[in-house]
């Protein structure tokens, strides 16, 4: 009763501003829906057209790369981080505030730091070859189809390592000290704590953050809007981005909401994965 | 007098409510006052003044007349077709706003039918350029009233042209191309765009498909027809212009980057509208001086073409009042308001009004005369078909950018128009 | 705190080499922000001198930021906006993590998996349908509007993290609690929640930070510069077609960043200080 009393507000909340969207995208897909003008049902017709489309599929495996590498650096950098900044040091507040600030500054604006970052004319790399004589303008951080990917990624990770930090550190927090006391009289060396207290203790955070970082880096747009828009020759296309130029720039709402909405099978299974692993465990 | 049109073109309006919807019915009834204000929707223009003009000296002229507030809101060029989309979906917000590329079609549903106002614009203004029925008519119908053409030119360094030995614009592809290598050896490479941005990379592919003879489809708007000797070539010529001229980072560009490679004096010649002379001049006034803007070169065919980039004006069918929209618009329009809003912008907005063919504004900086004198070769993408939803849908999806960008980057011709081919299949459809 | 031992080089391997990695990745993209914002253009756009040094720093960037923009209106908005609708997500998140963590009740899982699954609709889409809501209840152009949406992006994630820590404190303490005659409320409030600052305060960040930098509802629902929030209105204002005023934007950014993690950092200690000592009553 009590727990009803708690969880209906905020269910109902979500309901009546997500509900009606939710059924209205799934319903779009199912629609040959121009922009301002009436759709016609089409059952899974454009489902079928994507699967045809080679450039979806060509969207999805970038998607997919882009989102597995740029989590797995992130877990394992966000990690280390959080390891490291668990000790004591001079400055740790500070450090620790500054650390986040990839993470504060808006996406569109820090991204457009990046342009320039990126762009061989002024990119601190290419400079320095340059200037050494050895390769100019030297690499083309956005024009080579492979580095473009690699240098979204890498301003992915840039942005969302901070979190990962900052929720790991939070985690490793609230692990009680005494535990590791009681694991070095008994003889554990550094590594043996981290394998036996540290992991576990944090596997709940760990797969938390992990699932949801997925879930918003397989979803991501502002980055690579605003980057690349795609390019070099779809070459950086994500699921979100594809989606929005068919349906904006294309006016082809219903193609557009089948290509967004293919996202949600990957989406769907991970979040069901974190449902059976979160199953309470107290009574 | 005025009152008498009113009323009599509100009993219309109030024909069309019944038929439309109640919400609109309700927008006719408090239409028997004229509205206290007006909301006008626009990009934010990359000139300042242009901008402040509106609000600061033709909207409260516009109060002042007639009593009606008008607010002017501005979106950043990139963002104004989710605004647009989600005005036309939701049927609420801006009452009027402005419109590019081939929106006047895209939202035509939900726009009103301004062809009487066209026809007395036109009439008054001289007539309309042909390209002006290109941007707005959808069935016949005027769905916008266009106010300016924001044309694609190129741009160069006529100083290092000179050092090269290029005395003047070259007139073909072929002759740019060899300039291009040129000055590429002499240190100053080309820069066109081949990669996602709006409007910069269709503004100089599409011309050039069409110099060479190719387009996506015959005119019927159905017959795929990419795959030609013609199209073959205009890409066989882009390759080796692109390797021979420039250099890889243009495959990632987006607009803004050939304006930062030009103004940092890194690329010799590229394809843009005027804000890289404008605003060379502004800020950059060394380089000001020495940037040229010519008209795209000819094919082998002996014909050139450019983009049709229209900035336009259209009326929502949600407004209260259509009428008093429609008396706005009539109003920017006239000479006395529309002229010297033109004059601010100094030819960057070129007129599709006659009588503006040889307004003082031209001769302010003759380096723009190219602006005017390309509007009869300017097509919307797409020609020579009508425009339409397939066409929105593959210049969305970068068909013709990334098939010349493909090939670029070291794909064969024929794969690349294999791959277009079956976009555009899959694209146009039947039915 | 974990124990240290060993000497200056254990520490500099273990400390301070992987932090002044972390440090300089971090923070080159603010190091040229802020070089940005100074140069003037002449020397922003010279590819010849070394990109990293400023030769004549001006302030005239942040005059235009602050003269020619509504820039500290932005920033108002933006931490207003922010700051509420991080409250109500919490608040929610709470009451939906708390029984989903700490009790066994039908209909649970399907309740954690149906909140996550909000993720699932595509926002890029999204805005349509729910700008038809905002227009219906009249709240276009209010701050009030995301306000009201943002919770949707950000309860979920609350919600989950919030479950992560719930499920790390002990059992025993709340049950010590129950058994000295404390009710379910009392428990909640005054043992089990203190102990979770850490999580508020992450979730506090996620959250606050997701909602200053949003964009495209912010895009759809708020039109006039009075009304905007910094990323929109950075963005409208100061990218004009292919024309961007990079030192702006730069000098937006960062004042737009600099002053949340100076609050940010309080917010940090004070977990940190928290937290340890809830350890120890332990």
């Amino acid at each position: 009763m009590f727990s009803w009393l708690m969880v209906v507000p905020p269910v109902t909340f979500l309901l009546l501003l997500v509900g009606y969207p939710l059924i209205y995208g799934v319903w779009l897909s199912l629609e040959d829906r121009p922009v301002a003008r009436a759709g016609t049902f089409v059952g899974l017709a454009n489902f079928i057209a994507d699967a045809r489309d080679p450039v979806f599929w060509q969207v999805t495996i970038n998607t997919f790369v882009y989102t597995i590498a740029a989590t797995i650096l992130k877990m394992v950098g966000g990690l280390g981080l959080a390891l490291t900044m668990n000790q004591d040091f001079r400055f740790k507040n500070t450090i620790r505030a500054a650390m986040l600030l990839p993470f504060i500054v808006p996406t569109v604006l820090s991204t457009i730091a990046w342009m320039w970052i990126l762009d061989p004319a002024f990119a601190p790399v290419n400079w320095f070859l340059r200037n050494l004589g050895l390769a100019d303008p030297g690499p083309s951080w956005l024009g080579n189809a492979h580095l473009a990917m690699m240098s979204l990624i890498i301003v992915n990770v840039w942005r969302g390592l901070p979190f990962y930090g900052i929720t790991l550190l939070a985690g490793l927090q609230t692990i009680s000290p005494e535990l590791y006391e009681a694991a070095t009289i008994d003889g554990a060396s550094t590594w043996d704590r981290f394998i036996y207290v540290t992991l576990p203790l944090l596997k709940p955070v760990i797969f938390i953050v992990t699932m949801f970082s997925v879930i918003f880096t397989f979803a991501d747009f502002q980055l690579v809007y605003v980057l690349t828009r795609g390019g070099p020759a779809n070459a950086t296309h994500l699921f979100a981005t594809y989606a929005f130029d068919v349906a904006m720039g294309g006016g082809q709402l219903g193609m557009g909401a089948s290509i967004a909405l293919a996202m949600l099978p990957p989406l769907a299974l991970i979040i069901i994965a974190m449902s059976l692993y979160m199953k309470p465990t107290k009574s | 007098m005025a009152n008498i049109i009113r009323a009599a073109s509100r009993r219309d309006v109030l024909k069309i409510s019944a038929l439309t919807s109640v919400g609109g019915m309700l927008g006719a009834a408090r239409a028997n006052a004229a509205p206290k204000s007006m909301t006008m929707m626009h990009e934010s223009s990359f000139i300042p003044a242009y901008d402040a003009f509106f609000k600061n000296t033709m909207a409260p002229a516009y109060e002042k007349a007639t009593g009606i507030k008008i607010v002017y809101e501005t979106v950043s060029v990139g963002s104004l077709q989710t605004r647009v989309t989600t005005v036309a979906e939701t049927r609420s917000g801006p009452d009027l706003s402005m419109l590019v590329f081939n929106w006047a079609f895209l939202f035509d549903e939900k726009l009103v039918d301004v062809s009487d106002l066209a026809a007395s614009i036109g009439k008054k203004g001289g007539g309309w350029h042909d390209a002006a029925a290109e941007a707005v008519v959808v069935n016949g119908k005027w769905k916008a009233i266009p106010f300016g053409n924001i044309g694609q030119l190129m741009n160069y360094r006529m100083d290092w042209f000179n050092e090269a030995g290029v005395k003047d614009f070259p007139d073909t592809w072929d002759g740019l191309l060899e300039a291009g290598i040129k000055l590429k050896k002499a240190g100053h490479p080309f820069g066109f765009e081949l990669g996602h941005g709006f409007g910069d990379n269709h503004g100089w592919l599409y011309p050039l498909l069409w110099s060479y003879g190719g387009r996506e489809t015959e005119p019927d708007g159905k017959t795929i027809a990419i795959d030609s000797a013609e199209t073959a070539r205009a890409i066989d010529f882009c390759r080796e212009f692109f390797q021979k001229t420039m250099f890889e980072d243009v495959l990632g560009w987006t607009d803004v980057s050939n304006n930062k490679a030009f103004l940092s004096e890194q690329i010799s010649c590229t394809n843009n509208a005027e804000s890289i002379l404008y605003i060379a001049k502004r800020d950059f006034p060394e380089i000001g001086k020495v940037t040229g803007q010519a008209q795209n070169p000819k094919g082998p065919g002996g014909k050139r073409f450019h983009m049709l980039n229209p900035l336009t004006h259209g009326i929502f069918s949600h407004t209260p009042d259509v009428q008093a929209a429609k008396d706005f618009l009539s109003w920017v329009m006239d000479p006395k308001q529309a002229g010297p809003w033109y004059d601010i912008a100094v030819s960057y907005y070129a007129p599709y009004l006659h009588m503006f063919d040889d307004a003082p504004f031209w001769h302010v900086e003759p380096r723009n005369l190219p602006y005017r004198d390309s509007l009869t070769t300017s097509h919307l993408p797409g020609w020579p078909a009508p425009i339409s939803r397939a066409q929105s849908e593959s210049v969305a999806k970068y068909v013709v950018v990334d098939m010349f960008a493909k090939a670029c980057a070291g794909k064969s011709t024929k794969v690349v128009i294999a791959d277009a081919a079956a976009q555009l299949k899959q694209i146009f459809k039947p039915g | 705190m974990m124990v240290e031992r060993g000497g200056w080089r254990v520490r500099g391997l273990r400390l301070w080499l992987p932090l002044g990695a972390y440090m300089i990745f971090t923070l080159f993209p603010f190091y040229w922000m802020a070089v940005t914002s100074l140069k003037p253009n002449n020397e922003l756009y010279n590819r010849k001198i070394m990109p990293l040094i400023v030769y004549h720093p001006t302030l005239k960037h942040y005059a235009d930021l602050l003269s020619e923009t509504n820039f500290l209106v932005w920033t108002w908005n933006t931490f207003l906006v922010a700051a509420v609708s991080t409250t109500i997500s919490l608040v929610f998140g709470t009451m939906l993590a708390y029984p989903l963590a700490r009790m066994r009740f039908a209909g649970s899982a399907l309740i954690s998996f149906g909140v996550a699954s909000t993720y699932l609709v595509p926002q890029p889409l999204l805005f349509i349908p729910l700008a038809d809501i905002i227009t219906s209840l009249g709240l276009n152009d209010t701050l009030t509007s995301v306000i009201l949406t943002y919770p949707t992006l950000l309860i979920p994630f609350c919600a989950w993290l919030l479950m992560g820590y719930f499920r790390s404190v002990p059992g025993e303490l709340e049950d010590a609690a129950r058994i000295d005659g404390a009710t379910r409320l009392q428990t909640m409030f005054k043992v089990f929640l203190p102990l979770c600052t850490p999580g508020f305060i992450s979730a506090g960040i996620f959250a606050f930070t997701l909602a200053q930098n949003e964009f495209l509802y912010a895009l759809i629902f708020l039109t006039q510069t009075d009304v905007r929030t910094v990323p929109v209105g950075a963005i409208a204002e100061l990218v004009k077609g292919d024309v961007f005023y990079w030192g702006q934007l730069m000098a937006a950014a960062l004042l737009g960043s600099v002053p949340v993690a100076i609050i940010y950092s309080f917010f940090v200690e004070h977990y940190v200080a928290g937290l340890t000592a809830g350890a120890v009553k332990q």
